[in-house]
């Protein structure tokens, strides 16, 4: 079999709202595609006990989640008659309001970028090492659970 | 030897997020090893990767074998 390419997927800091857009910008060319489909992940500042979360830390077991990462790609790819991927998550610390993911697919037609992102998202979720720390205001700090 | 690492929450319960141990046979060798030195885990949830590959059986480790004990995932 041959050898699954590893991108990086790994962003320092908050995916940038700029960094979005030109993103966007640059399928102008691609005129194949007739749908793009984007969810991006906003960091809460839930209350929990009084406690307001100010931030998440994001760590990850990085060449494992690179590696997963490049093996949901491939799949999702054989299912989906995807143009084109893209995923970019955050490593340390992003604010609340910030972006911390961002997924990006497109394809010919609306419900297969639709479907492909939906599942990509739920699978980054499920299946990559990566582990967020709620840090609250003032100080301490509770490691986060996906619902 | 072989380095075991861990992520998230495991890091409040060992105190270290790598540490290098002698050869052990096996995965379920290294957790007693590793419940002997950090306490904590024994309340711990976790899962186990080797080489960064997912194992769920007790399985055997080969010197030079990087071993992950990983909470559950809560990226996004």
């Amino acid at each position: 079999m041959e050898a699954k390419k590893i991108r990086n997927i790994f962003t320092a800091g908050p995916v940038e709202a700029a960094f979005i857009a030109d993103s966007i910008a640059k399928h102008s060319t691609k005129t194949s595609i007739g749908g793009h489909s984007i969810f991006l992940g906003q960091v809460r500042a839930d209350l929990m006990d009084g406690k307001q979360v100010e931030a998440i830390e994001y760590t990850s077991h990085v060449d494992m989640a690179l590696e997963v990462m490049a093996t949901i790609r491939e799949d999702i790819f054989t299912r989906y008659a995807l143009t084109c991927m893209h995923v970019h998550h955050s490593l340390g610390v992003v604010k609340a309001g910030e972006i911390c993911l961002f997924v990006f697919t497109s394809s010919k037609h609306r419900k297969v970028a639709i479907d492909a992102c939906s599942e990509c998202v739920e699978r980054i979720k499920a299946e990559l090492p990566v582990w967020g720390k709620e840090i609250f205001e003032g100080e301490g700090y509770q490691w986060k659970i996906n619902q | 030897m072989i380095e075991v690492m861990f992520f998230g929450q495991l890091t409040d319960a060992t105190g270290v997020s790598s540490v290098m141990v002698e050869e052990v046979g096996n995965t379920d060798m290294l957790i007693q090893m590793m419940k002997q030195r950090y306490p904590a885990l024994e309340s711990s949830t976790y899962m186990i990767a080797i080489n960064n590959a997912m194992v769920t059986e007790n399985s055997i480790v080969t010197p030079g074998s990087k071993v992950a004990f990983m909470p559950p995932f809560s990226g996004g």
